[in-house]
């Protein structure tokens, strides 16, 4: 019983400020959906619209093509895990979990297995008798997690449901997302600003910046097109190198950074004076100088500035002859160039990206 | 004794000695001298054990005062909290930061004028020639004057709950400030309409509000006299009224048993209310 949900240029201004603005976006029934953005993007704002808290000041919200406008929260197929929880202080955990399916009518004998398999399910067997204000922070988010998904709804949404746990039970509470997701078969909308939690649960992910939706893809396709600058920045694409200009030849595209050849892939319709240059750090490879006669094609010619040991590896930062800088990992068994020697880069095919320099700072 | 508590102690002596002193001596010092008996030679008290004082209230319908007054006492309590409940809601959830600065501002605006104007001018609202009575005759709803608007029980309950409503309105308030409105979204998200959002949700975790509203309320009444007097009927009296013209016979015993009987029912109500909906949670963080 997945449910589709319909984001048709939907903005919520609150006065000037539009913390959602113009989105669009289409969720399929049963696709793990990820929001992805830093604090204040309005993440929030954009679920408390789809869970039927707030109204847009523009635009429409359909379910299934069902127009959700003046449906209020209790009469939508959605349930929600809140960012603040807001659990019931005056009820116990299974009060508290059990809440939905008493209004649906449901009790005795029936609510109670009910009550006690969401609470096998996220681990808090036999804590129905408990009172919610005595537990600890994650077993309070399991306790929101197991009250929303009682309800077994169409459409979950999970507003940073793993912020403030420690790392072991995120990772259990993550996996167990996924699991949730296969077996409820629900359309799950998840919010964070964890970039884990986003690759390795989302069939799809969006990262959201300002209100607006910067790109909508497959977790893959974020590191091999991102969209534009900020989402390059991100997901960890940090090295973003200016170019003095961009060479066509036949299909082969090539940006110019100080003086060097720089063979780029073209990640989406960018207008090469509005381009930077996205490097991947893990398709770059050092290699020593000595090695620079393989007159790779491919190779670009750096000059180091600093070696930090970084334990399993070593982190080379090296320039270009304009000194624009690029950091590349050595593995810890490699002889370490010292600074100042020239040494070679080798690039792999997709290691450079002509991208859009939106959501770049003017200084950069 | 833990050394380390010591400085705390020393710290919350005086103000335990002065809530000692202020309050809690007084009311003893009525409890035992209730017990006292009253010496008609030296015109004063002498100790004694005697429940003579206690009896004196069955005499002369005395006991019918007390009772009328801890029945007005509930009802406008109960009547306070039912206004003020809905304006709390609006003050605190509806309307905006400034908007509710007016609101509790107009709140406070029975408080500047005396309880006898105020009471006073009750009269002029709901008396024989009032602006009820002239609106309905003029309106033809009505031949001749409505005679029970004023000097009557209606009358004095009006100007009761006019006199007292912030004193259940802000304790609801101030508990409903309280409130996550996260709690609230999550009750509506699980299918709650907003009626059953109120009676699961917010009103529950409004009772230390409720409570508290509840008891201010039950003790100004108990202790009021103004309203009584400026809008009763006829032979209409209450608790403090009753012990004005007790005092005034110099019959101190009588007066203090009186007053010890109000105490104990007040004290009841405490001890009850705060077992079963914790009025520290109006204040305290401890567990909401
Ligand atoms: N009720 C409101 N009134 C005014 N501004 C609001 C309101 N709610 C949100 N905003 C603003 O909208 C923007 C987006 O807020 P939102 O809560 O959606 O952010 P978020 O992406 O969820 O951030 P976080 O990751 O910190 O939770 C913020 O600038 C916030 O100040
Ligand atoms: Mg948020």
């Amino acid at each position: 019983m997945a449910i589709s949900i319909q984001i048709e240029t939907v903005t919520r201004a609150f006065g000037p400020v539009r913390a959602v603005d113009d989105v669009s976006l289409e969720i399929r029934a049963g696709e793990f959906f990820t929001l992805l953005g830093s604090s204040g993007c309005g993440k929030s704002t954009l679920l408390k619209l789809i869970g039927g808290f707030d109204a847009p000041t523009g635009g429409r919200i359909a379910f299934d093509g069902r127009d959700m406008a003046g449906i209020p929260a209790n009469r939508r197929p959605v349930n929600t895990v809140f960012q603040s929880l807001g659990l019931f202080p005056h009820m116990t955990v299974a009060e508290n979990v059990g809440y939905g399916l008493r209004l649906k009518g449901l009790r005795g004998a029936a609510l109670s297995a009910r009550i006690d398999s969401a609470l096998e399910m996220v681990e808090l067997g036999g804590f129905g008798p408990r009172d919610v204000n005595l537990l600890s922070g994650g077993q309070r988010q399991r306790v929101a997690l197991a009250r929303a998904l009682v309800m077994e709804p169409g459409i979950l949404l999970l507003d940073e449901p793993l912020t403030g746990l420690d790392e072991r039970l995120r990772q259990q509470m993550r996996d167990e997302f996924g699991r949730l997701h296969k077996r409820t078969g629900a359309t799950f909308i998840l919010v964070t600003h964890n970039q884990d939690e986003a690759l390795s649960l989302s069939d799809r992910m969006a990262v959201m910046h300002r209100g607006r939706l910067e790109q909508i893809d497959a977790p893959a396709r974020f590191f091999e097109a991102p969209a534009n600058a900020f989402v390059a920045r991100f997901v960890g694409i940090d090295t973003l190198l200016t170019h003095q200009g961009v060479i066509r030849e036949g299909d082969a595209t090539h940006a110019l950074i100080a003086g060097e050849k720089v063979p780029v892939r073209i990640g989406g319709p960018a207008e090469p004076a509005e381009s930077v240059v996205a490097l991947r750090p893990d398709r770059l490879l050092l290699h020593p100088h000595s090695e620079i006669e393989l007159k790779n094609a491919l190779a670009l010619r750096l000059k180091v500035v600093e070696t930090r040991y970084r334990g399993l590896h070593h982190d080379v930062t090296l320039a270009f002859a304009d000194g624009q800088r690029v950091v590349v990992s050595l593995e810890a068994d490699q002889p370490v160039p010292a600074p100042g020697d020239l040494v070679s880069v080798g690039l792999k095919p997709g290691g450079a990206m002509l991208i859009s320099n939106a959501g770049l700072p003017a200084a950069a | 004794m833990n050394r380390s508590l010591l400085p705390a102690l020393g710290l919350a002596a005086l103000p335990l000695l002065a809530i000692l002193a202020l309050g809690f001596v007084p009311l003893m010092v009525v409890v035992v001298w209730s017990f006292w008996s009253w010496d008609p030679v030296t015109y004063w008290i002498r100790p004694d054990m005697s429940l003579a004082a206690y009896v004196a209230i069955l005499d002369a319908g005395r006991w019918t005062v007390i009772l009328s007054t801890l029945a007005k006492a509930l009802v406008t309590a109960l009547l306070c909290l039912l206004i003020g409940w809905p304006t709390a809601y609006a003050v605190h959830f509806l309307a905006g930061r400034r908007l509710s600065l007016v609101l509790l501002a107009l709140m406070t605006i029975p408080f500047f004028t005396s309880y006898l104007i105020r009471s006073f001018s009750w009269r002029l609202v709901l008396g024989r020639t009032g602006v009820i009575n002239t609106l309905l005759i003029e309106a033809g709803l009505i031949a001749k004057p409505l005679d029970w608007l004023l000097f009557s029980d209606f009358a004095v309950v009006i100007g009761l709950v006019a006199s007292y409503l912030p004193f259940a309105t802000f304790p609801l308030i101030l508990s409903m400030r309280r409130v996550d409105p996260v709690t609230m979204q999550a009750a509506r998200d699980l299918g709650a309409g907003f009626w059953t959002m109120l009676r699961t949700v917010l009103v529950p975790l409004t009772f230390p509000g409720l409570f508290a509203g509840f008891l201010f309320v039950f003790v100004m009444v108990a202790g009021s006299s103004t309203e009584v007097q400026m809008l009763g009927g006829a032979g209409a009296s209450i608790v403090t009224v009753m012990i004005n013209d007790v005092m005034r016979v110099a019959n101190y015993p009588l007066a203090f048993a009186i007053s010890t009987v109000v105490l104990v029912v007040i004290f009841g109500l405490v001890l009850a209310g705060n077992a079963r909906f914790g009025l520290a949670r109006l204040f305290g963080e401890g567990g909401a």
